[in-house]
C-alpha cells in the first residue's frame, strides 16, 4: 500500500457556533480527479479553502505524502486554488499573470518565460499573451487562472466552481479540457461543483457532502447507480420517490400492484419506506418483475429524449419515465393515453422513510 | 433622428451655477493680472506681463517653492497615515466600517477655525504637549512648536487627513479578497503581495487623496497665518495680502492664476494615474 497523496483526518471548521465541515475523514491519490459536490452552504468549499491554507482546521489534521500541512501558510504549501471569481491580477498582462506564480519561485528570468509561452499554447492562448485581463472573454479568462494555477505545477490543483461562470455550451467543453490537461499534466485535480452532471462527466471519484459531512464517495458510476442514501438519489439524475410500506416479498405503495426490488435493505415489516427508480430505467417498452399502468399527463421535449409524466396508482405525484427519442418517435405518445410502464427489481432501490 | 437631451437638461443648472458663479468671476480676477496696478490701489487698464514676471521673481518663486514644500510635506504624511488608516478600516468587518468612517469625517462637522485654533492651544508654550512632556518627565527648555513650519504642516495634515482616508478606502474596500489570497496561493508572502498586487490597484486612491491635500494646502492661508504666526508666509498668505492689504490687485491675480495652473496640472495628472491604473481598456492588444 503506497501513502496517499492527500489525507484527511477528522477535519472540522466551526465558525462561531456554527459547524461548516463537520469531521471529514478521506484519501485523495495521486493523477486523481476528484469532485466534491454538494449544495450550497454543504461545506464544500470552507473544506477546499482548508486544503489552500486560508482556513485554519477546528480540529483534525491534513497530510500530504505523509505530513502534516494543516499549520502551513497559503504560500507555503504545493497547492494551487483555482478560484471561483478567477482573482486575475486586473493590472498585469496575462503573461505578468501566469508569470506571477513562477517569480514567486525564484526561477530564472529565462526558465519563467519559457514556462509561460508553453502553458499560453496549452490553454491556445499563446497570441494573448499581452492583453490585460479586462480585455479577454469569460472562458479566456477562466483558462488563464487555470494556467496561472497550473503553471506552478502543484502537488494539487484545487478548483473553485472552476466553470460555474461558463455557459452551457462553453462549459461541456471546457469539462473535456480540463480532463485532457489533468491527463497531460499529471496532478492531482480536486473540483468543487454544486453540478452533478460536471462531477459524473470529470471525475474518478465524487464525494458528496451534506451539513458539512460526507455522504457518499465513489465512482460516478456507484454514485449514480448505488447511492447509499435517499439524499444522495436525489441530489443526482432524476429520480422517482414513491411512498411505500415493506410487505411480505416486496412493497406496497398506496394502491397497485407490490413493488420488488433486490438488493434492498433489511426492514421490518410494515414499516414505511421510499422506492426509488430512476426515470431511465422506468420504459413503456422495458421488461422487468415490475409493470404498471398509468396515465400520461405531461410530456416534456427535450431534443435527445422525451420525459413523460405518469399518473399511477402508487403515488399522488406522477411518475416521471424517459424515453430515448427514437422510442418516443416509435410510439408517438399522447396526453391522456394509458401506458403500461416496466421496470426491473434490480434497478429499484429501498430507503428507509 | 432625435438625440436625448435629458442629460444635458439635468446637468445644465448646475454647470450654469458653476460657470456663472465661479468662473466667470475667477475670470474677471485672473485678468486683472494683466493690468497695471494704479497710484492710488486702482486698476490702470493698459496691458502688461510684469506682473506675471513678477511670480518669478526669487523673492516671490521662494514663496511658492516653500508653499510647495510644505504642501507636499503634508500631502505626503497625511497620504502614508491616511492609507494606513483606510487599510485598517477596509480589513474590518462590514458592519463596524461605517462607523468607523463616520468618525473619520467627524471633524469636518465643526468648524475649520475653531479646530485649528484648538491646536494653539495644544501646541502652546504652556500648552498641552509640553505640559505632557514635563509630566513626563522631560526637563529643560522647550522650543515653543507653536508659529514654527512644522505646526503648519501639522495642522493642514490634522484638517484634510480625512479626505485621504475617505479617497483611499473607496479602492481598498472594493478590492476582490481573493485576489490578495490569488498572490498568496501563486506564493506571495504578505508583505510582497501588497506591494506588488495591493498597492497597485488601489494607487489611484492614494494620487487623489495626494493630489486633494497638496491642492487644498497649497492655497491654504487660515492655518499658516494662525499656526505659522504673523511672520510665516505661504502663498495663500501672499495672495491675501495683495487683495486686502497692499492693495495691488493686478499682482494678486497674477499669483492666483500661476497657482490655479500649478494645482490643473496636478489635477490631470491625478487623473491620468487614475485612468492608468483602472485597467488600461484603451490599451494595445500586443
Amino acid at each position: 500500500m503506497t501513502t496517499p497523496l492527500l489525507s484527511l483526518r477528522d477535519i472540522k471548521k466551526n465558525f462561531g457556533s456554527a459547524q461548516a465541515v463537520a469531521g471529514v475523514t478521506m484519501d485523495i491519490h495521486r493523477n486523481e480527479f476528484f469532485a466534491l459536490l454538494g449544495a450550497s452552504g454543504s461545506g464544500k468549499t470552507t473544506l477546499l479553502r482548508m486544503l489552500a491554507g486560508f482556513e485554519a482546521p477546528s480540529g483534525g489534521d491534513i497530510l500530504l505524502e505523509g505530513s502534516s500541512i494543516a499549520a502551513m501558510p497559503p504560500n507555503k504549501r504545493p497547492v494551487n486554488l483555482m478560484f471561483q471569481s478567477y482573482a486575475l491580477f486586473p493590472h498585469m498582462t496575462v503573461a505578468q499573470n501566469i508569470a506571477y506564480g513562477l517569480e514567486m519561485d525564484r526561477l530564472a528570468k529565462a526558465e519563467i518565460k519559457s514556462r509561460v509561452s508553453e502553458i499560453l499554447e496549452v490553454i491556445q492562448l499563446g497570441h494573448l499573451g499581452g492583453r490585460k485581463p479586462d480585455q479577454l472573454s469569460g472562458g479566456q479568462r477562466q483558462r488563464v487562472a487555470l494556467a496561472r494555477a497550473l503553471v506552478k505545477r502543484p502537488k494539487v490543483l484545487l478548483l473553485d466552481e472552476p466553470l460555474g461562470a461558463l455557459d452551457k455550451k462553453l462549459r461541456s467543453e471546457m469539462q473535456l479540457e480540463l480532463k485532457r490537461l489533468q491527463h497531460e499534466f499529471g496532478i492531482t485535480f480536486i473540483v468543487v461543483t454544486h453540478d452533478q452532471e460536471e462531477a459524473l462527466v470529470m471525475a474518478d471519484r465524487v464525494a458528496i457532502m451534506k451539513d458539512g459531512a460526507l455522504l457518499q464517495v465513489g465512482t460516478p458510476r456507484e454514485i449514480y447507480e448505488y447511492p447509499e442514501t435517499r439524499f444522495a438519489a436525489d441530489f443526482i439524475g432524476v429520480m422517482n420517490f414513491l411512498p411505500v410500506s415493506v410487505a411480505s416479498g416486496g412493497y406496497q405503495g398506496k394502491e397497485g400492484p407490490l413493488i420488488r426490488a433486490a438488493d434492498a435493505p433489511e426492514l421490518a415489516a410494515g414499516s414505511a419506506a421510499v422506492a426509488a427508480i430512476r426515470s431511465e430505467r422506468l420504459g413503456v417498452e422495458t421488461q422487468g418483475e415490475n409493470s404498471l399502468a398509468g396515465e400520461i399527463t405531461d410530456i416534456a421535449y427535450h431534443g435527445l429524449d422525451l420525459l413523460l409524466h405518469v399518473k399511477t396508482p402508487l403515488a399522488e405525484t406522477p411518475v416521471i419515465s424517459r424515453l430515448t427519442a427514437d422510442v418516443a418517435e416509435r410510439l408517438a405518445p399522447e396526453v391522456g393515453q394509458t401506458i403500461t410502464l416496466g421496470w426491473s427489481a434490480r434497478d429499484t432501490r429501498i430507503f428507509p422513510a | 433622428m432625435t438625440t436625448d437631451r435629458r442629460p444635458i437638461l439635468l446637468m445644465s443648472p448646475a454647470l450654469l451655477w458653476l460657470f456663472g458663479l465661479m468662473v466667470v468671476p475667477c475670470l474677471l480676477i485672473l485678468v486683472l493680472a494683466f493690468f497695471r496696478r494704479g497710484m492710488y490701489g486702482g486698476i490702470e487698464y493698459t496691458f502688461t506681463l510684469e506682473n506675471i514676471a513678477l511670480v518669478f521673481d526669487p523673492l516671490y518663486a521662494q514663496i511658492f517653492l516653500k508653499s510647495a514644500w510644505i504642501a507636499g510635506l503634508a500631502a505626503g504624511i497625511a497620504s502614508i497615515l491616511g492609507y494606513a488608516a483606510a487599510y485598517a478600516i477596509a480589513a474590518m468587518p462590514r458592519h463596524r466600517q461605517s462607523a468607523l468612517l463616520f468618525f473619520a469625517v467627524l471633524p469636518f462637522w465643526s468648524n475649520y477655525l475653531v479646530r485649528t485654533y484648538a491646536w494653539i492651544v495644544l501646541l502652546n508654550r504652556e500648552g498641552l504637549i509640553v505640559n505632557l512632556a514635563r509630566w513626563v518627565g522631560f526637563e529643560g527648555e522647550l522650543p515653543s512648536m507653536l508659529y514654527t513650519e512644522q505646526a503648519v504642516v501639522i495642522g493642514l495634515i490634522y484638517n484634510y487627513l480625512p479626505f485621504v482616508i475617505l479617497s483611499c478606502y473607496a479602492p481598498l474596500s472594493r478590492l476582490n479578497p481573493e485576489i490578495s489570497e490569488a498572490s498568496r496561493d501563486l506564493g506571495a508572502s504578505g508583505w510582497t503581495t501588497f506591494r506588488r498586487v495591493v498597492l497597485p490597484m488601489t494607487v489611484p486612491g492614494i494620487a487623489t487623496g495626494f493630489v486633494f491635500v497638496f491642492v487644498l494646502s497649497i492655497g491654504n492661508f487660515v492655518t499658516p497665518a494662525l499656526l505659522g504666526g504673523g511672520q510665516f508666509q505661504m502663498i495663500g498668505n501672499l495672495v491675501y495680502a495683495q487683495f486686502l492689504t497692499a492693495n495691488d490687485w493686478p499682482f494678486g491675480a497674477a499669483l492666483s492664476m500661476v497657482l490655479i495652473m500649478v494645482m490643473l496640472g496636478l489635477l490631470m495628472a491625478q487623473a491620468t494615474v487614475a485612468d492608468r491604473a483602472s485597467g488600461g481598456k484603451a490599451g494595445d492588444n500586443g
